[in-house]
């Protein structure tokens, strides 16, 4: 196409602002899926980064740091707490008979909890809960950072373990889309979800144009018996309902990107198929062909120089149609369980990861994900049906 | 006498077309014992073209003159005859094809008779640059120098086809069959679709090309003025057949065949008298059911129970001049 023609064809294109923003939207969801590794705040994939404290987080939750803990020990002996060489952090005060207070010696951040063990049965920690079977008595967010213990009479010998846990720490990260079940950041997840879905899209949907549109033009040329079992593996293809051809793929080969996009492509060659063939036949009648083997041209530069490049703007609006129902059908079979491996999640397995959880009002895990799959899907299939209006010549607006 | 070559012989060539049918179609027919309808475009034609000849091919439409053009070009193969060039096996000539460039074709439609994705240069110049007559690296400049060979500015190269007009399209249809160095060129109603004023340019050009390259032509047209202006000899075709053959000036003088003389009344002609316009009585015949015998028959006022039975040949009557009507 040259300038002239391209400008005309933008100026039709941008008469309509629905498409203007379809096309404005696919772009940004293309750019999101070349640039995940650098818009998005955190990788991941990165399994080492995970944490467990961060699982579940609603949208805007920030990231915390786990507390530190600090052990100490002490010798109970005569009635006397002594501390040990490791518990330097630590101060014991006594108060009266049998009666210590233990605490951090320095106590300008609040301690999430202490916790005292080893203690008699008879000890009395005040405030605190203890452990129903072990001597363990916890006392949460202890006020001063101390403990209070007595004892009714004096206690026996003992060693006593002392374990002071520091608060969570805000990191500063903050989860804008809230966390999944693994601790991983939404928002970056849904980005790298968009790369594998965009990638996986494009990848099927071209593989599928070009064994599709190689194959409709080869039973275009051919003809006869070659056209009949072509187009014939193209209505036996057609029979069956997209996702059950994809399920049962993956159920022979097992998951993986690759083998998705195959699925996909044995979905989806036979639209290709159907329309380049009933393209070229049309294109086949025209005078420039007979032209073109006038002048003894090979079969396969007649195809492919004449006939392809007339053929290609409908096979291009296919293409952008089929990559948004690549993905959807990509995403639905990751959904399923059985697209993508669980560690690089597209959208659909995002949407799944979080399916579990929407009835306990954990409802961002999937909405997101589904969200933005609604919206790139929607904006792709907006761009199509403007391509393909405006390639219909009686098309007037 | 002056020994004039043959560049072109064909020796009853037919065409017959068949409906496209499926399998099951297919299966069906043959189990039903039905016969699908065939058309006869083109039936037991024998014409030649002597070198630096002009032949006429002139009929009404769907009388199989573009199926005819068709198969002397070899884009269309034949059902049955045998075709020569400079008396060597057309198949054998097809097969070397580089030699088989030497027959090139004028379209009727210049709108779909350029590829509208290649640019003017690429259009005429690819067949030259494939079949290695012309290096890629002087695509350009041959193509230029063809353009200005049909009048055209040589920078139209870079331009697409969409950006001339019917005439300067016509050019390079033209151009792209003199490209590849041709020495024998039909031209299947190449003017049929312009404007008269660029029919005349179109047709000056080609006497031009003719005159300086000495090339052999087949013009096919419906225009007996064209005909008669261009022309050595004419052939008049009738639903698939040949029904008369002579020199322009022979059939124009005497015509034989009754078809041939219902013609040439109702052309039109300028002259000061009124005259009655008689038109041929009745419709082109259909090609899938064609009348017996003399295909020209049911309209003829001639005709006779021998015309409705039996096919007439191709007969002389005085010498060069051959017709096909039973009672000539």
């Amino acid at each position: 196409m040259n300038r002239a023609a391209f400008a005309e064809f933008a100026g039709r294109f941008a008469e309509s602002w629905v498409a203007v923003a379809s096309l404005v939207v696919t772009v940004l969801f293309l750019a999101c899926a070349l640039f995940a590794p650098w818009l998005s705040p955190t990788n991941p994939y990165d399994l080492a980064r995970l944490q467990l404290i961060d699982a579940l987080k609603p949208m805007g939750s920030p990231q915390v740091k786990p507390g530190e803990e600090i052990r100490a020990n002490f010798a109970l002996t005569q009635g006397q707490l002594i501390p040990e060489a490791n518990a330097t952090d630590f101060e014991v005060e006594a108060c009266g008979a049998n009666c210590f207070i233990v605490g951090l010696a320095d106590s300008s951040a609040p301690l999430m909890s202490l916790q005292l063990r080893g203690l008699a049965r008879d000890a009395i920690v005040d405030g605190a809960s203890k452990h129903p079977i072990q001597p363990w008595w916890t006392l949460n967010a202890p006020e001063n950072n101390q403990g209070k213990v007595s004892f009714e009479t004096a206690p026996a010998d003992a060693r006593v373990e002392a374990i002071a846990r520091t608060d969570n720490q805000p990191t500063g990260f903050i989860f804008q889309l809230g966390s999944d079940a693994f601790g991983r950041d939404m928002l970056s997840a849904i980005l790298y979800g968009i790369r594998i879905s965009v990638f996986v899209g494009v990848a099927a949907a071209g593989s599928a144009m070009l064994f599709g549109t190689g194959l409709g033009l080869l039973a275009a040329w051919r003809g006869g018996a070659t056209d009949a079992m072509i187009m014939r593996a193209v209505d036996f293809t057609l029979s069956f309902p997209a996702i059950l051809v994809g399920l049962a793929i993956l159920a022979i080969l097992g998951s993986g990107v690759e083998k998705v996009i195959l699925a996909v492509v044995l979905v989806q060659w036979c639209y290709y198929a159907r329309t380049a063939r009933s393209l070229a036949l049309s294109e086949l009648n025209k005078e420039y062909i007979e032209a073109a083997r006038g002048m003894r041209l090979p079969a396969w530069r007649i195809m492919l120089r004449h006939v392809l490049p007339n053929c290609l703007p409908q096979i291009i609006v296919l293409f952008t149609l089929n990559i948004a129902s690549a993905i959807s059908l990509e995403s639905s079979l990751s959904f399923l369980g059985v697209g993508l491996p669980l560690t690089q999640p597209s959208l659909g397995m995002l949407i799944a990861n979080g399916y579990e959880y929407i009835f306990s009002q954990k409802y961002w895990i999937s909405f997101g994900p589904g969200i933005v799959l609604l919206i790139m899907i929607v904006a792709m299939n907006l761009l199509g049906d403007r391509l393909r209006d405006l390639n219909n010549p009686r098309f007037e607006s | 006498m002056q020994v004039v070559q043959t560049v072109f012989q064909a020796d009853e060539v037919s065409r017959v077309f068949e409906p496209a049918r499926g399998t099951i179609e297919k299966l069906t027919d043959r189990l039903t014992g039905k016969r699908p309808a065939i058309v006869q475009a083109v039936d037991r034609v024998s014409l030649s073209v002597a070198q630096g000849e002009t032949l006429g091919i002139v009929g009404e439409s769907g009388c199989g003159k573009s199926t005819l053009a068709r198969m002397i070009t070899g884009i269309l193969p034949v059902s049955g005859g045998t075709r020569r060039f400079r008396n060597e096996d057309y198949d054998s000539f097809l097969a070397r094809r580089r030699d088989a460039l030497k027959v090139q074709m004028v379209f009727q439609d210049p709108m779909s008779s350029l590829n509208g994705r290649l640019k003017v240069g690429e259009i005429i110049g690819e067949g030259a640059v494939v079949h290695g007559i012309v290096p890629r690296s002087r695509m350009r400049e041959h193509a230029a120098k063809m353009l200005e060979r049909v009048g055209l500015a040589a920078d139209s190269i870079d331009r697409y086809p969409h950006q001339f007009s019917g005439g300067q399209r016509q050019r390079i249809g033209i151009a792209r069959a003199l490209a590849v160095e041709p020495e024998l060129l039909v031209c299947d109603e190449a003017v049929a679709a312009l404007d008269v004023s660029v029919q005349a340019q179109i047709i000056n050009l080609l006497m031009d090309i003719r005159q300086e390259s000495g090339l052999s032509m087949i013009f096919i047209s419906h225009d007996l003025g064209l005909i008669r202006h261009l022309c050595d000899r004419v052939a008049v075709m009738y639903l698939g057949r040949v029904v008369e053959l002579a020199k322009t000036s022979e059939l124009f003088a005497n015509p034989v065949h009754p078809y041939t003389q219902m013609l040439l009344a109702g052309m039109p002609r300028i002259s000061t008298e009124r005259r009655t316009f008689m038109p041929i009585k009745g419709e082109i015949p259909s090609p899938l059911n064609p009348p017996s015998g003399c295909h020209f028959h049911p309209r003829c006022d001639r005709a006779t129970d021998h015309c409705r039975i039996s096919r007439p040949d191709l007969r002389e009557k005085v010498p060069g001049h051959l017709h096909a009507c039973l009672n000539a």
